[in-house]
C-alpha cells in the first residue's frame, strides 16, 4: 500500500473517531442532564383509573340452550379527528384491504349510534394478516387502530329478538346517573329486553386498575391498585327455544296467510286483502306464570346491533314503514280484546248474580237501548242460549244485555256491583302492568271515573267536558264484549286466562328462571310470585270451560273451522276467539287457548292486527303452536277463508 | 471449512467475526422489548418480529459463509458483473415493487419482503473499489467521472424509490472509496463544492430558509414522496420528540430491561426498526448505550485495521467502503434518535428489525473478513 493511501485511510479513521466521540458526548448530555431527569420525575404524582370491561354473561333458554353469548372480535377503528380528506382516503384503503364496501365503512364511521368521543368501529372480525398490514404500515392508515372487543353473538340468530333485546353504548343522557356504577362513555349496556332487564347480572364487574400517570396521561410503572373485576353472570330464561321457534314460525306463517285472505268487511270497496302488518304470540305456563314463548312480528336482525348499529340499519328498523320491529307487541301492544274478554264478563255476571249459568237468553241477533242498536257479527241469530252456549257461539247479544244489566244496577246507585265487569277485569290483571321484567303497557279498563277524567283532560269547554263524562249504557255494553275503550296487552290476556285455568291464582309473569355465576353456581332462582288469588265457583268454572271447549270442538263453535281434524280426545283444548273492530282498520284477530302439553297446563294467545275474525288467523296460529308443543309435527299454518263460515 | 494448515481461516479475525453476533443478540432482545406489548395488543405473537429477525440472521450467516468461501480477488475481478446484477433488481422494484412507509423499494417474495437497495450499497462499494483497483495509478478526471457514474446510476435508481437514506449511504461510501483510491485534492474540493452548492440552493430557493439544516433533509425526503408532506412533517417532529424523551428517561443506568415507559407504551414510532436505539437508551441507559457504541467502535476499528492490512489495493478500498457504510449508518441512525442528525430511514446495523439490512450487513462483514484472512495468500 502506498504511503498516500495509508495517510488517507488514517484520515478516514480520524473522521470516524470524531463521529463516534460526538455520539458518546451527545448521549452523555442527554442522559445525565439533571434538569431533564428532574422534569420527568416531578410529574409522577397523579393517578388515573383504567377500566376494562369483563365478558358479559350469557343468556340461555330454560334448557340451557345458549341464545346470546360474548365472543372476542378484532375490530378496526378510525379516529374521529381526521379531516374529511384523510378519512375518505383511509376508508378507501380499508375497503380495499378488508374487501368491504366503501359505503358500508363510511356509514359505520358516520353512525351517530356510536360515541363521538371514541374512535369509530368500522369493521369487526378482522383477520390477522389484515391486522398485521395495518399495524406494519401506520403511515398508510393514519388514525386507524386495531382493538380487541368482545361483542354479542346470537347462536340462534334472531330468535326471540324482542325478548333478548340488544346492547349498545351507554346513552349520554344516562351517563351521570350511571357514573357511580362505573359506566363510562363508550361502555356497553343493555338497552332493551332481557339485556336491559338483567343488566346488573349480565354485566359483571369491570376490571379497574389505578395507575400513576405522567402529564401526557401515559402510565408510569406498575398499577397501584388492581380490582380484577368479575365476569358477568349467566341468566337462564323461562323461554323454551323450541316453543319460541314454533311460535315465531306459526306467527309469521299466519301473518303471511292472512295477507292472502280477502277482507269481506271491505267487499263493497272491491277485492281487498287483509294487510296483517303485525302480530304477537304469548305462551304462558298457567301453573306458575313462567313465559315459554313471547313472539312479536315484524322482528329484526339482532346481528345488526353488534359493534354499534349503522345509521342505515337503525333508520331501516325505526322507519314507520317497517312497522316498528323493535317493539315487543306481546307486552307493549295494546289491543281491544273483543270476545276474548267475555271470560271476564262471564265471571263477573255470575259472581254478582246478574245472570246465572243456567239462565237462557234469546238471541235475536241484535240489542237496542236508548236509540242505539248493537248487532251480532254478520247479524247472526242464535235463539235461546245459556252461558255455555253463548260462549261457544260467541253470542254478542247475550253479553250486550249482561253489560246493560250491570249498567242498570250502576244507574240505580249500586256502584260496586254495577261495575262488576270492571272490578273482575282488574282482579284478572287488566288495566295494570303484569310485572314481567320486560317493557310493557298498562292497558285500560274504562269506568265512569276514567271516562270523566279523560273528558276533562281532552275537551275544552265545560259543556263538552260534562257531556263526555257521562257513563252511558253503551260504554258498559261495549266493555262487556271487549270493545269500546277496553285495551289489553296480549300478555295480560294470557295471564287472565291462566288465572282462570289454574283455579284462581294470578301469577306475576316472568322470563327469568335462574342465574348462575361464572363457576356455574346458581346465585339466584326466580320463585313464582302470585299477584293475587281469586275464588271461582266450581260450577261456574266448569260451565265456562265447557263453553270454551265447545268453541273449538263443536260444529257451532266459533273456532271450529280452525280446528278441523284436531285430536281433541288426546289433547283437550278450551279456547276463545276474539274479533275486535278498530276504527278505520281491519279487525284484530285474537285467540286465547288453554291446553296441556308434557303434563303442564299452558295458555297460548295470538293477536294479529288487521287479520279478520279470530278464527281466521289467530286460531290457526295457536293450533299450530299447540300441535308443535304436543308432538304432532304440524306443517304450515292454514288460515281460514271467511267463506268457510267462521264468525265472531 | 475446517481450519487446516493451508486454510485462510487460520488468519481470520475472530473479533471481526464475533461482533456481528454479539450486536445481533442485543438487537433481538431490544426488538422483543420494543414490540412485545404492541404485538400483544394487536393479538399477535409477542415473538413475531423476533422470529422473523432470527430467520434473517440465519440467512445472513449462511450468506456470510458463502462470501468467505470465495476468494475476494475473484469477486474483485468480477466487479462489473456484481454491479450489473443489481441494476435489474433496482429497476424491477420501481416497476413492480410495493410501496412501504413512503418508499417504493420492496419486492414481495412470498411472506418476505426483499429490499434491493440494501444489497446495492455493497455492490456499489465492490464496483467502485474494483474499478479504482483496475485504474489504481492513473485516476484522472475522466476515470473519476466513470467512477462517479457507477455510483451515480445506482444512487439515482435508489433515489427514485424515494429512499433518500440509502442514497446518502451510497454517496458517502463511494466518496470514501474514491478518496482513498487517490482522488486528487482538487477533485475532492470540486466535489465538496458541488455538494455544498446543491444544499445551499435548496435552502435559498425553497420556502425552507427558516428551517434548521436537519429539517432540510427531512423536507427533501417528504417532497420526494407523493402526497403527504404535512402529515410526515409532524410525524418526523413527533418521532424525534418521543425518541429523545425515551433516551432522556433512561438516565445513566436505564429503567431496566422491559421496563421502559416510552417503550412499553409504544410511544416511539418505528421503534423496532429505525428507532431501536431508543430502547437501548431508555432501558439500558448511558451504560448500555455507550457499550453499544463501544461495540460498534470495536467493529469499525477492525474494519479500519483490515484496510491497512490488506494485501492488495482492492482489499483496502473494499474495507474502507464497508467501513464508511457502517460508520455513516451508525452515526446517522443514533444521531437521529438523539436529535443531532435529520430523520431518514436508515437502519442501525445488526440492531434494527429488517431482513434485507441484516443479510446485507453480514455479507459486508464477510467481504472484509475475507480480505482480512487472505492477507497472506
Amino acid at each position: 500500500m502506498s504511503d498516500n493511501s495509508r495517510v488517507r485511510v488514517s484520515i478516514v479513521g480520524v473522521v470516524i473517531v470524531a463521529l463516534f466521540s460526538t455520539l458518546l458526548v451527545r448521549l452523555w448530555f442527554l442522559q445525565s442532564g439533571p434538569e431533564d431527569s428532574l422534569k420527568v420525575q416531578a410529574v409522577l404524582d397523579s393517578t388515573s383509573v383504567i377500566q376494562t370491561p369483563t365478558p358479559r354473561g350469557e343468556i340461555k333458554d330454560r334448557n340451557g340452550v345458549v341464545l346470546v353469548r360474548d365472543r372476542a372480535s378484532w375490530a378496526v377503528t378510525i379516529d374521529r379527528d381526521l379531516s374529511k380528506r384523510s378519512s375518505d382516503k383511509v376508508i378507501g384503503q380499508l375497503a380495499e384491504l378488508l374487501h368491504l364496501k366503501i359505503e358500508q365503512l363510511r356509514s359505520q364511521y358516520l353512525s351517530d349510534r356510536q360515541s363521538l368521543l371514541q374512535p369509530a368501529i368500522v369493521a369487526l372480525d378482522v383477520s390477522q394478516p389484515d391486522r398485521l398490514e395495518i399495524l406494519q404500515d401506520p403511515q398508510n392508515y393514519p388514525g386507524v387502530r386495531v382493538k380487541a372487543l368482545t361483542v354479542r353473538e346470537y347462536p340462534r340468530g334472531s330468535l326471540a329478538a324482542q325478548v333478548l333485546g340488544y346492547v349498545g353504548e351507554v346513552p349520554s343522557a344516562d351517563l351521570p346517573r350511571l357514573k357511580k356504577l362505573h359506566y363510562g362513555p363508550g361502555d356497553d349496556i343493555g338497552l332493551a329486553g332481557a339485556e336491559y332487564a338483567f343488566e346488573s347480572q349480565l354485566r359483571g364487574r369491570p376490571r379497574r386498575e389505578t395507575i400513576s400517570v405522567d402529564p401526557t396521561g401515559a402510565q408510569v410503572g406498575e398499577p397501584v391498585k388492581i380490582d380484577t373485576g368479575a365476569v358477568g353472570n349467566s341468566v337462564y330464561l323461562t323461554i323454551d327455544s323450541n316453543v319460541q321457534r314454533a311460535a315465531e314460525k306459526a306467527l309469521a306463517e299466519g301473518i303471511l296467510g292472512a295477507r292472502g285472505l280477502q277482507n269481506t268487511d271491505l267487499a263493497s270497496t272491491g277485492l281487498v286483502n287483509f294487510t296483517a302488518p303485525a302480530g304477537s304470540v304469548v305462551v304462558l305456563d298457567a301453573q306458575d306464570g313462567s313465559v315459554a314463548a313471547l313472539a312479536s312480528n315484524p322482528t329484526y336482525p339482532l346481528e345488526d346491533w353488534v359493534g354499534g348499529i349503522s345509521t342505515a340499519n337503525y333508520a331501516a328498523i325505526t322507519n314507520p314503514a317497517s312497522n316498528f320491529p323493535l317493539v315487543n307487541r306481546a307486552t307493549q301492544g295494546l289491543y281491544a280484546p273483543g270476545s276474548t274478554f267475555k271470560l271476564v264478563t262471564s265471571l263477573a255476571m255470575t259472581k254478582d248474580r246478574v245472570r246465572g249459568i243456567g239462565d237462557y237468553y234469546t238471541d235475536v241477533g241484535k240489542f237496542s237501548v236508548g236509540g242505539t242498536t248493537f248487532r251480532n257479527a254478520k247479524d247472526e241469530q242464535f235463539g235461546p242460549v245459556n252461558l255455555q252456549q253463548a260462549l261457544t257461539v260467541s253470542s254478542d247479544a247475550y253479553f250486550y244485555t249482561v253489560g246493560n244489566d250491570f249498567w242498570n244496577i250502576w244507574d240505580r246507585g249500586d256502584h260496586r256491583r254495577g261495575l262488576g265487569i270492571q272490578s273482575e277485569a282488574r282482579d284478572l290483571g287488566f288495566g295494570a302492568r303484569t310485572g314481567i321484567e320486560l317493557d310493557e303497557n298498562d292497558g285500560r279498563v274504562p269506568d265512569p271515573a276514567w271516562k270523566s277524567a279523560y273528558a276533562h283532560a281532552n275537551y275544552k269547554t265545560a259543556k263538552a267536558k260534562k257531556e263526555n263524562s257521562v257513563w252511558y249504557p253503551g260504554d258498559n255494553i261495549l266493555s262487556a264484549v271487549g270493545q269500546g275503550d277496553v285495551v289489553v296487552t296480549p300478555l295480560q290476556l294470557a295471564n287472565a286466562y291462566a288465572a282462570f285455568a289454574n283455579g284462581g291464582t294470578l301469577w306475576r309473569p316472568h322470563i327469568e328462571d335462574h342465574v348462575v355465576d361464572a363457576r356455574g353456581k346458581v346465585v339466584a332462582t326466580t320463585k313464582a310470585k302470585a299477584i293475587r288469588h281469586l275464588t271461582f265457583d266450581p260450577n261456574v268454572s266448569a260451565t265456562i270451560l265447557a263453553g270454551l271447549q265447545g268453541s273449538v270442538d263443536q260444529s257451532k263453535g266459533t273456532a271450529n273451522a280452525a280446528f278441523q281434524g284436531f285430536p281433541f280426545n288426546l289433547f283437550p283444548i278450551a279456547g276463545k276467539t276474539g274479533t275486535a273492530q278498530v276504527n278505520g282498520k281491519g279487525d284484530t284477530s285474537l285467540f286465547a287457548a288453554i291446553f296441556t302439553a308434557n303434563g303442564k297446563q299452558y295458555v297460548a294467545v295470538a293477536v294479529v292486527e288487521q287479520a279478520g275474525f279470530g278464527a281466521q288467523t289467530a286460531a290457526p296460529i295457536v293450533r299450530n303452536i299447540i300441535e308443535s308443543m304436543t308432538g304432532q309435527h304440524p306443517g304450515i299454518v292454514h288460515v281460514i277463508d271467511a267463506n268457510n263460515n267462521p264468525h265472531d | 471449512m475446517a481450519a487446516s494448515e493451508t486454510s485462510p481461516l487460520r488468519h481470520a479475525d475472530p473479533v471481526l467475526l464475533a461482533l456481528p453476533f454479539a450486536i445481533s443478540g442485543l438487537g433481538l432482545l431490544m426488538i422483543y422489548s420494543s414490540s412485545r406489548t404492541r404485538l400483544a395488543r394487536q393479538g399477535m405473537s409477542q415473538f413475531y418480529y423476533v422470529e422473523r429477525q432470527s430467520l434473517a440472521l440465519v440467512l445472513g450467516v449462511i450468506a456470510m459463509a458463502v462470501v468467505l468461501a470465495i476468494d475476494y480477488r475473484r469477486i474483485r475481478d468480477m466487479w462489473p458483473l456484481v454491479y450489473v446484477a443489481v441494476l435489474p433488481l433496482l429497476i424491477g422494484v420501481l416497476v413492480t415493487g410495493r410501496t412501504h412507509k413512503g418508499a417504493q423499494s420492496w419486492f414481495q417474495v412470498g411472506p418476505l419482503q426483499f429490499q434491493p437497495s440494501e444489497i446495492t450499497k455493497v455492490a456499489v462499494v465492490v464496483a467502485v473499489a474494483g474499478y479504482c483497483h483496475h485504474h489504481r495509478d492513473d485516476l484522472d478526471a475522466g476515470r473519476l467521472a466513470v467512477g462517479l457514474a457507477i455510483a451515480g446510476i445506482a444512487m439515482a435508481l435508489v433515489f427514485l424509490q424515494h429512499d433518500l437514506g440509502t442514497t446518502l449511504v451510497i454517496l458517502v461510501c463511494s466518496f470514501a472509496v474514491l478518496v482513498v483510491a487517490g482522488l486528487r485534492p482538487v477533485h475532492i474540493g470540486v466535489l465538496v463544492l458541488i455538494g455544498v452548492t446543491l444544499v445551499g440552493a435548496a435552502v435559498v430557493t425553497g420556502k425552507v430558509a427558516a428551517y434548521r439544516v436537519d429539517r432540510i433533509v427531512g423536507f427533501l425526503d417528504q417532497s420526494s414522496g407523493s402526497n403527504k408532506t404535512a402529515t410526515q412533517q409532524t410525524q418526523a417532529e413527533y418521532s424525534l420528540q418521543e425518541s429523545k424523551i425515551a433516551i432522556v428517561n433512561g438516565g445513566f443506568a436505564g429503567e431496566g430491561l422491559f421496563k421502559g415507559r416510552q417503550t412499553n407504551l409504544s410511544y416511539v414510532p418505528e421503534q423496532h426498526t429505525d428507532f431501536i436505539f431508543t430502547v437501548v437508551g431508555e432501558e439500558l441507559g448511558f451504560f448500555g448505550g455507550a457499550t453499544l457504541i463501544g461495540l460498534y467502535g470495536l467493529l469499525v476499528w477492525r474494519l479500519w485495521r483490515t484496510a491497512l492490512l490488506s494485501s492488495d489495493f482492492f482489499g483496502t478500498l473494499l474495507a474502507v467502503g464497508v467501513l464508511a457504510i457502517f460508520a455513516f449508518q451508525i452515526f446517522e441512525n443514533i444521531g437521529m434518535t438523539m436529535g443531532i442528525m435529520p430523520i431518514t430511514g436508515i437502519p442501525l446495523p445488526f440492531m434494527s428489525y429488517g431482513g434485507s439490512a441484516i443479510i446485507t450487513s453480514f455479507i459486508a462483514i464477510g467481504l472484509v473478513a475475507n480480505v482480512n484472512m487472505r492477507r497472506f495468500s
